[in-house]
């Protein structure tokens, strides 16, 4: 870790982050921003993660449920980056110091691999089988809703 | 009693007190109201795209409500249960926050866009279920639903900041 030092520190220097940072406003605004894209992020993923699992849309094809939502999905996951590095700028120092931080950063690094490669496949295969498809949902919800509460605990330790 | 006297007593009763004073169980309630959000807005999202012809229009509106309204309603019922436990901890801060009436303004006015939505429009639903685009009024609750929760959830969230 410590050879990440000198990028957390550059972040935080960065005229953004102080911005954000001495401004009153600015972190609320963008936290705001950061949540309204979390639920519509997790409630997508959550939606398709319930078809592959059999526990909803069940008359609906997996195909048709995952086109019509990842748009959604892909757009709320943009947002949250942008947003969620702006966060990270207005406290780089304090987040180099943070537990929570370090396995929301893993956590979200292995979500977003899981996402792009098994879970974009999955979701467009009709004839997924029955335990791959119930074992790729739990295994999404279980990355994702990995970030979400690690994302959580940074505010509180 | 007032209602600011009310809110001294609530959170003064020894569970307000055991709940904002532990190391663990208020950042797991809180952490679960927020992770519920998912269940219950999260879904609902979806529910009212549909209703507002933008989502899955080749979907019967009934087809999709009703197979992913109970995960709304129990992600609903955790918001509730968290949020009344958050609520009795901190009920004086609650009280005295402006983001906090407006969030229980705009929770109101969700339930009536919800309420009038039953007691109307679905009696009708068969003869709209397979319309690409939803009757107007349809498309208005649908829109109305997602512009008010995601109000409650800006000022929910603005409440922690002390403002």
């Amino acid at each position: 870790m410590q050879a990440l030092l000198p990028f957390f520190q550059w972040c935080n220097d960065t005229a953004i982050g102080a911005a954000i940072r001495n401004s009153r406003v600015l972190f609320p605004i963008i936290e705001t921003i950061h949540l309204l894209a979390l639920t519509i992020l997790l409630g997508t993923i959550l939606v398709i993660d319930l078809r592959l699992m059999g526990a909803g849309l069940r008359r609906q094809s997996q195909p048709s449920v995952a086109r019509a939502l990842s748009p959604l999905t892909f757009w709320s996951i943009v947002t949250m980056l942008v947003t969620g590095f702006l966060l990270f700028a207005s406290e780089a120092m304090k987040s180099y110091e943070s537990p929570p931080f370090r396995v929301k950063m893993v956590t979200l690094a292995l979500a977003l691999l899981f996402h792009a490669t098994v879970f974009c496949s999955a979701v467009k295969s009709e004839t997924l089988g029955r335990l791959r498809s119930t074992a790729t949902g739990i295994v999404s919800l279980a990355l994702w809703f990995g970030v979400a509460v690690a994302g959580r605990a940074i505010g509180f330790y | 009693m007032t209602l600011a006297g009310f809110c001294q007593w609530l959170q003064d009763t020894p569970w307000g007190t055991g709940i904002r004073e532990s190391v663990w169980v208020f950042p797991i309630v809180e952490g679960t109201h927020v992770l519920a959000l998912a269940l219950s807005v999260g879904i609902l999202v979806v529910i009212d795209l549909r209703l507002a012809g933008v989502l899955m229009r080749r979907q019967p509106v009934s087809q999709i409500s009703n197979q992913l309204m109970p995960w709304s309603l129990a992600g609903f019922a955790i918001m509730f249960v968290t949020g009344a436990l958050l609520f009795w901890s901190q009920a004086v801060k609650a009280y005295g926050s402006i983001f906090f009436r407006i969030k229980i303004a705009l929770l109101i006015l969700a339930g009536i866009n919800a309420l009038v939505f039953e007691l109307t429009l679905r009696r009708t639903v068969a003869d709209w279920d397979h319309d690409e685009t939803p009757p107007f009024r349809a498309r208005l609750a649908g829109v109305l639903g997602i512009v008010l929760w995601a109000g409650v959830i800006a000022a929910g969230r603005t409440m922690a900041y002390n403002l």
